[in-house]
């Protein structure tokens, strides 16, 4: 019986609830618009505070998911094994270190945990077309493989064949930045152009793939690897190859074999160390990790700290106002606010303070992020919205705790004395 | 016996019971070690529709009654009964509510919020009542102080007489039982003074319960009863002014007897 007749009570309230908040809210805004200056003042801390936040989150989040993307183009499951030198302790030769393409193919036809392997001389060159010349390219002798481990597709034209890897012909693939480099559009396939002077024919063209800090993955240029070798036969040494595993959860597994696999083929006797390296991609996601927990825990510094002074501060302008306002408050206990209208009152103002700074410092956080998103090389970023809910939180939450005092304060001031008040 | 004594003297409704009570009421104050003994034993009735005016000199408690009175205060010993009700056990926010929606204050120095409008000014009291029709009932109390074409005027761009008067409307605004008003023209010209009391005038023709602090006979004249204080104590109360001058001999007796009629003149010659 009283259960519903409470609710319809209850609903009957909330329009006044709501209304008496929106008095207070407005109160608020009128106070701190009277006192512009004072009350900018004041929530300068939470407005650093709020722009550290939305800035750093920002920043952070934006080269996180570009790591990601990075790495998932990079082909998830992917290790490049190469060769490393072991130094002794005083930094000596121990040992040459090289590999060779039987290792690979061993390493292939062995390991159970790999489903492909694909042999890779990194080097750079100069490419010309025409009149077009130009220096440094990243050129990566490969075979067929290349495409799968490194999830490039090729959109125009074919890739090589396994005959043409056999054949060492000089052929090559363009990447879509090199092709914007040379001045030409897709009518070069066929065409010939010169690698460090030697003339090959372009028989396809890679899909883009965008860049990374800066360093543009499209400006590449792929050539059989056999023919890598006769171009440059010094590079023999330098000779890497990328591996894929069966899939992500097998990484150790392949690793371990193949680590098995290269030891025994280069006689390394147990306690000493591999002659070659192995690069994961979570080596990368470590690092940065790493760099995620640096920039947090500084966040985490400088968001406490200028929340601890934006609090004390409005703490400290609260206590001017109630005293400024002790009157007033007299004034409205005599014409009937309770001490929690009072309260509310105080409180509201407060937490409309600062977050309002929070709002000011949300806006800087924008345009700082606007302003580094402006640079050419910069990754892309976005504010996400779960920081400005955070910040938002962070900045009522401080004018709760820091309000509560002040607005209990003026809550418990006698009438008779506060209308007494000079 | 006291309530027949009343009952033949007063014009109200015999049976009625008074809207003020106040029975033995003491108020000392503590100021560090020392005690002031602001009111000493005052007892007093006040009936529906009276039009009473506080006179004595300054520090013999007047304010201090009004407060108690006004439910800003409460007394150190003594009961306030309101309309029967004794008020001294009530909560704070039972005493907001009566102070709300029961006690219209007007007071010497206005206490205009500053940063608001007229009209904001007088719906002060019912937004805390969360009496509905609030914008309405403010615009009639402005019109009933006849300040309408003032209501979107700030306190800084009104005369203090006008202030008064948005005060009054304030008051008015939650048609309170009794209006209660410290010193209302004390910081005006006699004038301005003259029209606020005009106001009073007409409230109480209306019927509304009016009391009045003040220092000026001519302010106490307009009233239809004056209760002098001294030292905390009532030292006279007579009817007076142009209201029932019949009543004049009667009406001492009737409010101020309560318990203690032999004390009296005891504490007033000392
Ligand atoms: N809050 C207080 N603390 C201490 N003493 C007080 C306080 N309020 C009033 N008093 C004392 O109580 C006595 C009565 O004060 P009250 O304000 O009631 O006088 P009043 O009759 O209104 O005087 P006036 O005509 O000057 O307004 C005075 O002696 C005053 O000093
Ligand atoms: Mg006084």
């Amino acid at each position: 019986m009283g259960g519903p007749l409470l609710l319809v009570r209850a609903l009957l309230f909330i329009p006044d609830r709501v209304a008496g908040m929106v008095g207070n809210i407005i109160t608020a805004l009128v106070q701190i618009w009277s006192n512009r200056v004072r009350s900018l003042l004041t929530v300068l801390g939470i407005i650093i505070a709020v722009t550290s936040i939305i800035t750093v989150v920002s920043l952070v989040e934006g080269f996180g998911n570009y790591v990601t993307n990075f790495l998932r183009g990079l082909g998830t499951n992917m290790m490049v094994v190469y060769p490393q030198v072991v130094r002794g302790p005083r930094g000596e030769y121990l040992r040459r270190a090289e590999m060779t393409i039987e290792d690979i193919q061993t390493v292939d036809t062995h390991a159970d945990a790999i489903s492909r392997t694909s042999p890779v001389i990194f080097t750079g060159a100069s490419v010309e077309y025409g009149r077009r010349r130009i220096d440094r390219v990243d050129i990566r002798c490969t075979n067929e493989s290349f495409l799968r481990i490194r999830n490039f597709e090729v959109d125009a034209g074919r890739f090589f064949a396994p005959v043409d890897i056999e054949n060492g012909a000089a052929l090559c693939v363009l990447g879509r930045e090199v092709l914007r480099k040379l001045e030409c559009d897709e009518s070069v396939i066929g065409d010939f152009v010169h690698v460090d002077g030697q003339r090959f024919q372009v028989i396809g063209l890679l899909k883009a793939k965008g860049s990374f800090m800066g360093d543009n993955q499209d400006e590449i240029v792929v050539i059989p690897w056999t023919t890598g070798l006769k171009l440059y036969p010094h590079h023999r040494k330098y000779m890497a190859f990328y591996v894929e595993a069966r899939a992500e959860p097998e990484i150790p597994e392949a690793e371990g074999q193949l680590v098995r696999i290269l030891r025994q083929r280069h006689g390394i006797k147990s306690g000493e160390m591999n002659d070659f390296g192995i690069f994961k991609q979570d080596e990368v996601l470590k690092n940065f990790r790493q760099v995620r927990v640096i920039a947090t825990s500084v966040l985490a510094g400088i968001v406490s700290i200028s929340l601890l002074v934006g609090g004390i501060g409005i703490m400290n302008v609260m206590l001017v106002s109630v005293t400024e306002r002790t009157r007033e408050i007299g004034l409205r206990k005599s014409v009937g606010a309770r001490r929690r209208d009072i309260l509310a009152q105080f409180l509201t103002e407060a937490v409309v303070l600062s977050t309002v700074g929070g709002a000011i410092g949300i806006a800087f956080g924008y345009g700082i992020v606007y302003m580094a998103s402006m640079h050419p090389n910069m990754v892309e970023v976005d504010v996400p919205l779960w920081s400005v809910a955070l910040a938002l939180g962070f900045s009522a939450g401080v004018g709760i705790f820091f309000g509560i005092i002040p607005a209990f304060k003026a809550a418990i001031i006698h009438p008779i004395d506060a209308l007494r008040h000079e | 016996m006291v309530i027949d004594a009343t009952s033949q003297a007063t014009s109200a409704p015999e049976t009625a019971q008074p809207v003020i009570e106040l029975i033995d009421l003491h108020k000392i104050y503590r100021v560090g070690t020392e005690l002031v003994h602001a009111l000493r034993g005052t007892s007093l009735r006040i009936h529906e529709n009276e039009y009473v005016a506080i006179m004595g000199p300054s520090g013999s408690g007047k304010s201090t009654m009004m407060n108690i009175i006004g439910c800003l205060d409460v007394a150190t010993r003594g009961s306030y009964l309101l309309r029967g009700r004794d008020v001294s056990t009530l909560s704070q926010s039972k005493l907001a509510r009566i102070r709300g929606r029961e006690i219209g204050f007007v007071f010497q120095s206005f206490e205009l919020l500053g940063r608001t409008t007229a009209l904001k000014n007088v719906q002060l009291p019912l937004s805390y009542s969360r009496t509905r029709h609030r914008r309405q009932r403010a615009i009639d109390a402005l019109e009933r102080v006849n300040l309408l074409d003032r209501a979107h005027h700030r306190p800084n761009q009104l005369s203090g007489g006008q202030k008064q008067r948005v005060a009054i409307a304030r008051a008015l605004a939650q048609q309170p039982t009794i209006i209660l008003a410290d010193e209302p023209t004390g910081n005006l010209d006699s004038g301005t003074g003259e029209e606020i009391m005009t106001i009073f005038d007409g409230l109480h023709e209306e019927g509304q319960t009016i009391i009045i602090v003040t220092h000026e006979d001519h302010v106490a004249a307009r009233c239809w009863r004056t209760i002098k204080l001294r030292d905390g104590q009532i030292v006279s109360d007579q009817k007076s002014g142009r209201g029932i001058s019949d009543a004049d001999d009667a009406g001492p007796n009737r409010p101020v007897t309560v318990g203690t009629p032999s004390d009296r003149p005891e504490q007033a010659a000392t």
